[in-house]
Parts: C-alpha cells; structure tokens; sequence
C-alpha cells in the first residue's frame, strides 16, 4: 500500500510540469503587460522598464519558465506576487481554510443528505416521492449560483434576518454560501448514488441476502449501498476536488475570501507568480483528492485491496 | 414504522431551528464603527499599491508630514510647521511626543528612512512620488531638510501622498514578509486582525498624539458585490456603505434608517481620439464627433441624471478649474459639414473602445447611435482591462473612453498624463509644442494668478485642439446609517473616518 502511494506521489511530477508548462504558455500570450497593470497608470516609463527587468520579464520564453521551475525544485520558492511583494505560498495559504472550509461544509451537507435521498429514490422507484427528488435534483443541477445566492440572501438575510449577507467570520456567515454551493453537489450525489443504487437492487447477491432472511435495513445499507459506493466516492471526490478549487461566483457573493477570488483578481492584474502558483496548488489539491478516493476504493472494496498487495 | 420516519423529521426540523436561532447574527457594540469598500487594499505596505483602497486603510494607520485639504492647501499632521527655503528646498519641522504603534518614538531618522525605503525598487508602484526628491537630510532629531531635483510646484502633494506615510524601521526590519499584513505607523488606529479581501479590524491606539476617535474599533470590509453592500446596510451589519450604485439610491434614501450622501472625486472621464490615425488627425473631423454628440443627455441617461457634464478637463473639484468654458452642444448640420469639408468618405468605419465597465459600455453604445445620425458607423468594443491598455499603447484605436484621477491634488497631473507628448498615458497620441511648452512651465511655476491664468490657457487650448471629448464627472454615494455623524466623503476617493462619530 505504501508503495503505491509513494508511486502515485511520483507520479505527480509530470502531471504538475505539465500543468505548469500549460499556465506559463497561456499567461506569455495573454495580452497585457503586468508591469503596465501592476505599476498603475500614472507609472514613468523608467519604473516600467526596471520593473520588467527584476522580474525577468524581458527573458525568452524558455529560460522564463526554466528559472521558474528551476527555483521552485531547489528553493521551493514559486515566486513573489507583483501586487503584494508577498511569496506566493503566503498569498495562498491565507486564501485556502477560507476554501477549506466551504469545500468542507459543503461536501458535508451534500454527502449526508445526498446519499439517504439518493437510497430512498432508489428503493421506492418510481414513485411520488422518486419523481420529485428527481425533479429537485434536476432544479439544483440547472439553478445558476449567482440568482441562487440572491434570492438566498434575500430571503434569510433581508426578511428573516437570520444570517449574515456577506462576510467569513462567524459559523452563521457559512449558511447560505453552503446552501448555494451544495445544491449541485447535492444533485450530483442523490443522482449517482439512485442510479448505482438500482444497478445493485437487481444483482443476485441482494436476491440471495432477502432470501436468507437479512432485516431490509441491513440488506440495503450493507450489501447493497456497500457495492454501490465505488462510483458515489468518485463522484464526491470529483465535487470535493473542484470545490477546493474555489467557488469564484460564490465567493463573489458573499464575500468570502477564498482562493476563486484570490485567482481571479490574480488573472485580472496580470498577476503571473500567484496564477501560476494558484494553478499548480489547485493540480496537487485535486490530485490529493483523487488519491484519497482511490485509497478509499481499497478500504470499501476487499477486490481492489487485494490488488495493491 | 410511518410514525418513526414523521417524528425524526419534526425533531430534525426543531434542530434546525434551533441551530438558525443560535448562530443569528449578534448585535454590533455601539463602539464599533464598519464601513464597506468595494476591494480591499492589496497591502497595507504604504510602497507597494498606488490604490485608493489601500489608501482608504493606510490613512488611519500611518501618517503624513503634511496632509492636503479637499482644496489642495497643505496642512499640518506630524510635520508642526513646514516651508519652502527657496525654489527646491524645504523645511519640516517635526511633531514631538509622537509614538508609533510599538512604542517608538518618531524622529527625523524615520522619516529619511521612510523617503530612502520608497525610493527603493521596491516601491517601484509609487516610484513617480518620490523621484523628484534629490536627497533628505536631517540637521537635528525633529528636522528635516528635503532638497527636490527641479523646481516643482505640486512638491505639496507629493509628500501629502500615503505613499510617503512614514513607517517605523525597527517594525519593517522585524516584521519582513508579515509587515505589509502588520503595519505600524502613528495614526490613531492600529492593526488588530486582517483577513484579506474580507475584513481589516483597526483597534484605536491610546497612545496617540493627536484627537482620538470616539469609537474603539474601526471594521473596514470588502464587499464587491454593490448589491450586498446595499443590503448589509438596510440590515444594519455595516453604518457606512461606500459606492452605492445609482440604481439603489433611491431606496436607500427612502429607507427610515438611512441617509445617503453624494460627493465628487477628482475624476473625469473622456473620449480620446487617435490623433496620429486618419482621419481622426484632422481636427474638422474631431469637431465633428463633437457637434454630432449629444453628451450630456447620454450622461443623464446613463448615470440617472447625477454626476456632471465637464467642460473643462480640469475636474470641478481641482484648483484652476474653469468652469466658465463653453458647454457642448449638439449641430448636426454643422457636424455633416465639417464632415464633407474634412473629405471625409461616408459611411465612415469606426471603433470606440473601452473596458467593461458598465457605464462606459453604455455610454459607447448611446454614441453608436447618434455618430450614425451623420454617416458614422461604429463598433462598440469591450476589452478586458489588460488588452485594452495593450492595445492602445499599440496604437490601434481609433476613438476610446478611459478615466484619469487626479492622485496628488493640482491641476498639472492630469495635463502631463494625458496630453504632452511625453506622457505614459497619452493615448490620443496628441502633440502640440505650445501646449507641451505650458505644461513643462506650469509645473515649476510658483502658485498664484500667473500659474491660474497658465492653466486656464491651457484648458482653453486642449478644448479646442479636442484630442480628447470630456464625458463625465461621476458622482460617487455613500449610504451612512442615520446614528452615523460627522462622515464626509472626500474628492480623493479615500475617506478617512477618524472623526465620526455616533448619536445617542
């Protein structure tokens, strides 16, 4: 087992070369100067040109992305933000537990109501209740989160008055972004675990199981969600992966000062260090996730541990 | 079974009701004042940003030597007197009993430190400020002599900018990487917590020299969206709401609770025409677009009605302003005229270009409309901010709408960004030897009516030369909760709160 995840680990390098190579190529043909964006307009001409040649802005494109690569394998160091005169890390480091803990929270909601719905639409197929949640799921996939996050706010924050419209501080401030963000997590979850649920219902072993006078509860929570699990783990882990990602529009409404922000703004000043960085962070978080969903295969699924011995 | 699943519900259901109810939100101390900007400052580091909104932070935290009134006179802060020896030297006189944050004295050794530190490559963002300073000296612990390289009349302002707010060595040595998030300085607040782009929390400093706030914490938070500004506003969360866009004033000022105040900034935003590109290098063809556009009643339509129409590229708000120059006015006729006199082939191809702010798309696309009226044919083009410099440093443009704001209070600025020749942001790519000759000599003129008289000359001339149409001077709201005294927002677009106060 621990060579296997030393073997994927390894296998991160050209995935993150690769991934690096493709940012670098896309921010040299973006148009726009930073030195113009980042120094302002009222900028001199001098401070322009000293700026583009301390950050190595004249350099070819290769030896551009060879020192980048270069001082991030040997100093760990990817770079200083041209806005902030931070290092990058900092910059991301204090944007992600704010990401964190919406991926978290929302994942959370989406798991704990997602897969009960999904096993109850399954068993009572097509029935009233089958065809509503079915319905619902499809409302949550089409809902646009900006619309969504505004009607949420007007509702709870501007009736009710029982949560905070923007802001990251306190526990109540997490609500509605949650709310907003879950919904399609939430439908991808109850829609996945329905269909794979009905796929396992009909297999013999449920047959034999019955037969042999199983409780229902422990024939459809152990034997049958217990196979059913391996495309709902993935398809959370894909959820849970872009989700640390950041939520740009969520964020944006909310305020919430998260990675997506962080990017955005990031992209908008032409601010390259932190784009780069903020991309490859987001690579190895998405490629930490899948490890831990295929670590989570192995532990759900006696077959596939037999295979890593 | 039935009754189980029914009854799990309903206590889930008084969970969640419970739940709601403890984390509804506190009510907020009344010693607690929390403005919302739209950004947030990228850093807190005086050096690094030329930004209004690290401006809006760094103002109640770090100190000037001098500071300007909205009219541009200097004034007094940790300098107590201040002159000007002869045409490039001046004298400062230095504040005693003035502490930082960490409990250091301020001294001249700070403020030669603060000068020396902002020269460096690292403050290359705001490197236009302190370039004129030739060197700094200090005679004794509470002087300082500043020698300036050419005589520079807007030298005021430039030591007025928070760019030059004087910072502790000791606390940028120590702090390193973490002093752009901790700042000292020897305003009247200091930094308790910031969690970027979501709050600044300043705690007020005891220690402070001069009036103290009346409040203890001053919350700064960053609300892009102008939707949620308004709305955390209405709900109380914040007192003071910056830029309220115009399609929610009305509701705002009809709200019990709430007021709404208008104000100017030292803006204008205009219409460049590429002056190096046929045809827009014949003067008879700008004059044209002039009379074919109805500016005014596109201003009204877009902006409801506020804001102004300038006549002068000199904002309204700016000394030297002439408010006297002739406003525009739609001719047609003459507009078709000028046209044929030009020799200009009609239907005439052209683009406007601008960046994707909302008014100015607007206002494009209201210009498509009435430049058709006289066999004009536009494109209104959006770019995104980075291609849209980029493209018109390359000089493809043939007509463009884009903002200046005036940065260091004077009427020089804004002539020497955009209109002499050598300015870094001479889009229009206009030249004219008379008006660059009066630019260069109204800089190094000393203030009185010789210099009014040289800047009123000049606007006249860059009127009617037209490389530039002037579309708007926005007016900017603030909505302010009712119990919120003493708030006024300032023509520099940052607002320092340190005198408001709260009614009983």
């Amino acid at each position: 087992m621990l060579k296997y995840i030393v073997k994927r680990i390894f296998s991160l390098i050209p995935v993150l070369l690769g991934v690096a190579f493709i940012v670098f190529t896309l921010l040299y043909l973006t148009p726009g100067d930073p030195a113009r964006i980042v120094l302002g307009e009222q900028a001199t001409e001098e401070a322009l040109a000293e700026f583009r040649e301390k950050e190595g802005l004249n350099d070819p494109f290769l030896v551009q992305f060879g020192n980048y690569v270069w001082k991030a394998v040997t100093k760990g160091d990817i770079g200083r933000s041209y806005m902030t005169r931070r290092s990058v890390a900092n910059e991301i480091m204090s944007a992600f537990p704010s990401t964190l803990k919406l991926a978290l929270s929302c994942v959370i909601a989406a798991v704990l109501l997602g897969i009960p719905i999904g096993i109850l639409s399954a068993i009572r197929q097509n029935t009233l209740f089958d065809n509503i949640t079915r319905f619902l799921a499809i409302v949550g996939l089409s809902m646009p989160v900006f619309w969504q996050g505004v009607l949420l706010i007007l509702l709870f924050s501007v009736k009710l008055r029982w949560f905070p419209a923007s802001g990251f501080d306190t526990w109540a401030t997490l609500v509605l972004p949650t709310l907003t963000l879950a919904c399609n997590p939430l439908a991808v979850i109850t829609r996945m675990t329905r269909s794979s649920m009905l796929e396992v219902v009909r297999q013999d072993y449920i047959r034999t199981a019955r037969a042999k006078g199983q409780t229902e509860q422990i024939v459809i929570w152990r034997h049958a969600l217990g196979n059913a699990l391996i495309p709902i783990v993935t398809v959370i882990g894909l959820q849970f992966g872009s989700l640390l990602a950041g939520a740009v529009l969520t964020e944006s409404i909310f305020s919430i000062p998260g990675v997506g922000r962080l990017m955005v703004d990031a992209i908008k000043m032409r601010d390259y260090p932190v784009v780069q960085g903020g991309v490859l962070f987001i690579a190895v978080a998405f490629s930490f996730v899948n490890l831990m969903v295929d670590l989570l295969y192995a532990w759900i699924d006696p077959r596939i541990r037999a295979q890593y011995r | 079974m039935k009754g189980k699943f029914s009854s799990k519900v309903a206590v889930l259901a008084v969970a969640a009701v419970v739940l709601v109810a403890m984390f509804a939100v506190p009510a907020l101390a009344k010693d607690t004042l929390t403005v919302a900007n739209i950004y947030d400052a990228r850093s807190l580091d005086p050096i690094i940003q030329n930004e209004v909104a690290a401006s809006n932070a760094i103002c109640h935290i770090n100190e000037t030597l001098i500071e300007l009134t909205d009219e541009g006179n200097p004034v007094p802060l940790l300098a107590e007197t201040f002159e000007q020896l002869d045409s490039t030297t001046y004298k400062f006189v230095l504040r005693k009993g003035v502490k930082f944050h960490n409990g250091d004295p301020f001294t001249a050794a700070d403020v030669l430190y603060t000068i020396e530190r902002a020269k460096s490559p690292l403050g290359s963002a705001i490197k236009q400020y302190p370039e004129i300073i030739e060197s700094a000296e200090a005679p004794d612990d509470h002087t300082v002599v500043i020698k300036i390289k050419y005589p520079f009349t807007p030298f005021w302002g430039t030591i007025a900018h928070t760019s030059l707010a004087i910072v502790n060595k000791r606390a940028v040595e120590e702090k390193g990487d973490m002093y752009p998030l901790e700042p000292v300085g020897t305003g009247p607040f200091f930094v308790k917590e910031w969690v970027k782009n979501d709050r600044l929390t300043l705690e007020r400093f005891e220690d402070y020299w001069g009036k103290k706030p009346e409040y203890t914490t001053l919350v700064i938070r960053s609300i892009p969206e102008s939707v949620n500004r308004t709305i955390e506003l209405e709900t109380g969360a914040i007192d003071v709401a910056f830029r309220i866009p115009v399609s929610d004033v009305t509701r705002v000022k009809e709200h019990n609770d709430l007021d709404v105040i208008g104000g100017f900034e030292h803006s204008v935003t205009y219409m460049g025409f590429n002056c190096e590109k046929e045809p827009w290098s014949n003067p008879k063809v700008r004059e044209a677009i002039a009379l074919a556009l109805d500016i005014n009643g596109a201003r009204h339509a877009v902006f409801r009605g506020t804001g102004l129409t300038p006549v002068s590229i000199v904002p309204p708000t700016i000394k030297y302003t002439d408010k006297e120059l002739p406003a525009p006015k739609r001719d047609l006729e003459k507009a078709k005229q000028l046209l044929k006199e030009a020799g200009v082939q009609l239907p005439l191809k052209a683009q406007i270009w601008s960046n994707s702010y909302k008014p100015r798309v607007d206002l494009a696309q209201i210009f498509q409309a009435q430049l058709k009226e006289v066999g004009i044919e536009v494109e209104a083009k959006v770019l995104e901010w980075g291609a849209y410099l980029d493209g018109l440093k390359l000089g493809e443009h043939d007509m463009f709408i884009l903002g200046w704001v005036i940065s260091s209070v004077g009427p020089d600025g804004i002539f020497s960004g955009i209109v002499h020749s050598k300015g870094g942001s001479n889009y229009s790519r206009f030249f004219n030897e008379e008006i660059d000759a009066l630019i260069d000599q109204g800089k190094t003129m000393p203030d009185g009516p010789e210099r009014e008289a040289l800047y009123k000359k000049l606007q006249q001339l860059v009127g009617d030369a037209r490389p530039m149409l002037y579309l708007y001077n926005e007016e900017n709201f603030f909505g302010v909760n009712k119990n919120v005294q003493n708030f006024r927002p300032s023509p520099r677009g940052y607002h320092n709160v340190t005198g408001v106060t709260f009614k009983e």
